[in-house]
């Protein structure tokens, strides 16, 4: 299947200029031979349709969870010129700033009791599920104050401590956002949700360290083996939604408009110096922070759930970081050895600075961005730490976590709520959702397993593994 | 059955066949709310809406975000749709009732209607298909 491209050594992969036509750089992409005997061709012809984009820098980029996504692959990286580059919606996704944070507590495995009433007080702490409302109902101007001020206008407002943004990448909020580009209907879509977890593959889950393969690197972060942690995992909602979906119909038009010719009707796109472009890219960081505080007051309704039941201080409760997997950024990298401002598109893909990098909190410099890579419900998430070679390699960035393999009609055939619940009841892991039917659909074995994905991208060095961790407990909708 | 759901890794893909466009319209609407709500019956708030499109595809994707747009901030579940479509220009009534997290939580959230691949069709038979992706 992959007689076409060439293989560079290791678990690198380059899909030759002229794979298809008009590609203006090659593909590369990381994959081990496992992951590369079903790899889904689709994804790759994906991957090299965006490398006929116009501005496009060095490579068109996926990570080993690279597969089928709307116009780019998930997985997807690409980073495009200011100077005659574009930005495309299919490059963020439809769930602007889906992404990952990392909580810790001072609660160790061996005197960690009450689970199951944790896991049903976290159940109601947090809105889960279709039709769940937030408890925070916002006007629309304080919502518009969410869209430009992201994780810190939840701070302001009660919901964590001003620390958690320091470890939130981009510190929780992107400047860029204007909500003049963001529509009346995305706007009134978030004011029910802002504190929401939502449904699919979104989940809050309470994990034991279980595994600490870095030890210098796990200290710094503030993580050791045994220690209970949270990892809340969830997006923009149906404000993201919105904003990618009208944002695709003015792009569209846009792409005619600049006579840009594009192999995919799907990569739609703008000149990132264009009106209709710099209107998205407001709109998406209006997103992106709104995803930011989204997160932020989940983490407080669930840090409050602990203090409750387990009498902790709430300061003990230190955030590691919080990682944001689709979205656009302007970043700083070397390009023939010179340092120059890009865009860079990650769609299911996580940014991992290396050491030094000035965005890396300060007390993380040395070691790297910690980046988080959760399961699917029932297997083992990890903990890493960005690297100098993805700054090399990948424009830092690294991969996301692993996608669906069976359909959820498919998934509700093989796997039935009620027997899941208890299998994973027989491995001590409690988990509450809004249906069994929710439970079946997010089986563990309709998705691939996160560990090899994880393998690759730390034996390619695009970030080295700190710590993993397993399931105790799980929230889903 | 008015609609079937097809193999889709991602999302949820369905078709939906209906002797005419506006069944196939309300199926279609019915097939959307079905994968949200296992139960859907109450009756006791009622909303009508207007809309015109260029094309019927467009029409039928701007019908389905409007109700879902719908349900979604004004928290309801609807249970009977109406429609009726005379030229470029669609009018609904529908008829449904507040969200109840007893009787209506444990379905799948969807968040919107693909404009990919949303192409009805008319057959020999005289009947109208079409397939739609619902993002979740």
């Amino acid at each position: 299947m992959l007689e076409d491209l060439r293989k560079l050594g290791g678990v690198e992969w380059e899909i030759p200029i002229g794979y298809t036509p008009h590609m203006k750089v090659p593909g590369k992409f990381f994959l081990s031979d496992r992951l590369a005997a079903e790899v889904d061709e689709g994804a790759i012809q994906q991957l090299a349709n965006v490398a006929t984009m116009p501005g496009i820098v060095k490579y068109a980029l996926a990570m080993p969870d690279i597969h089928w996504g709307y116009g780019f692959p998930i997985g997807g990286v690409a980073a495009f010129s200011l100077d005659n580059g574009v930005i495309s919606p299919g490059g963020v996704g439809f769930d602007i700033n889906c992404g990952v944070r990392l909580v810790t507590t001072p609660l160790r495995e061996e005197d960690f009791d009450n689970r199951r009433e944790l896991i049903e007080r976290l159940f109601r702490a947090v809105p889960t599920g279709v039709g769940a409302r937030t408890s925070h109902k916002l006007s629309i101007s304080e919502l518009e104050k969410v869209l430009i001020e992201g994780a810190s206008w939840a701070v302001e407002h009660g919901y964590g401590m001003r620390e958690d943004l320091v470890h939130c990448e981009q510190g929780g909020r992107m400047e860029e956002a204007d909500t003049a580009h963001v529509s009346e209907k995305a706007i009134q879509r978030g004011i029910p949700q802002c504190g929401t977890l939502g449904s699919g593959n979104h989940f809050l889950e309470i994990q034991a360290a279980r595994e600490i393969l870095d030890a210098e690197a796990a200290e710094t972060f503030g993580i050791a083996e045994g220690q209970i942690c949270m990892m809340i995992h969830c997006g923009s909602r149906g404000l993201g939604h919105q904003v990618c979906t009208d944002h695709l119909k003015t792009l569209e038009s846009s792409t005619k408009k600049y006579q840009i010719d594009l192999p995919d009707r799907q990569l739609a796109c703008a000149p990132l110096q264009s009106k209709e472009g710099e209107a998205y890219f407001a709109a998406m960081a209006a997103a992106a922070n709104y995803a930011w505080a989204n997160r932020q007051m989940i983490m407080h309704n669930a840090r409050n759930v602990f203090t409750e039941l387990y009498g902790i201080d709430y300061e003990e409760m230190k955030l590691i970081y919080d990682v944001a997997h689709n979205v656009a950024k302007f970043e700083e990298h070397l390009v023939d050895e010179k340092r120059v401002e890009l865009c860079v598109h990650r769609k299911g893909a996580t940014r991992a600075f290396g050491p030094d990098r000035p965005e890396v909190p300060r007390e993380f410099r040395a070691i790297g961005q910690p980046v988080i890579i959760p399961g699917s419900m029932g297997t083992s998430s990890y903990l890493l730490k960005g690297t100098r070679t993805a700054m090399e390699k990948s424009f830092g960035s690294t991969c996301h976590g692993a996608g669906r393999v069976l359909s959820r009609t498919k998934a509700k055939k093989q796997f039935k709520g009620a027997t899941l619940k208890k299998e994973l009841s027989e491995k001590h892991i409690v988990i509450r959702a809004a249906s069994n039917a929710v439970i079946a659909e997010e089986a563990p074995g309709a998705y691939k397993p996160s560990d090899e994905v994880v393998r690759v991208v730390d034996e390619a060095g695009l970030s080295r593994v700190v710590a993993r961790l397993e399931p105790l407990g799980v929230i889903k909708g | 059955m008015p609609f079937t759901e097809l193999e889709h890794t991602a999302d949820i893909l369905v078709r939906v066949s209906a002797s005419s466009l506006e069944h196939l319209f309300a199926e279609s609407a019915n097939a959307m709310f079905s994968f949200m709500h296992e139960q859907r019956e109450g009756r006791s708030v009622m909303r009508k809406l207007s809309l015109e499109a260029a094309d019927m595809d467009a029409l039928l994707h701007d019908f389905l975000s409007e109700l879902l747009f719908m349900a979604e901030v004004d928290n309801l579940v609807f249970s009977d749709i109406e429609v009726s479509i005379s030229g470029p220009t669609l009018q609904a009534t529908v008829y449904g009732e507040l969200f109840d997290p007893d009787v209506h939580a444990g379905g799948t959230e969807i968040k919107g209607i693909s404009y990919y691949g949303l192409h009805i069709r008319e057959d020999q038979d005289h009947r109208y298909r079409v397939e739609i992706l619902f993002d979740v």
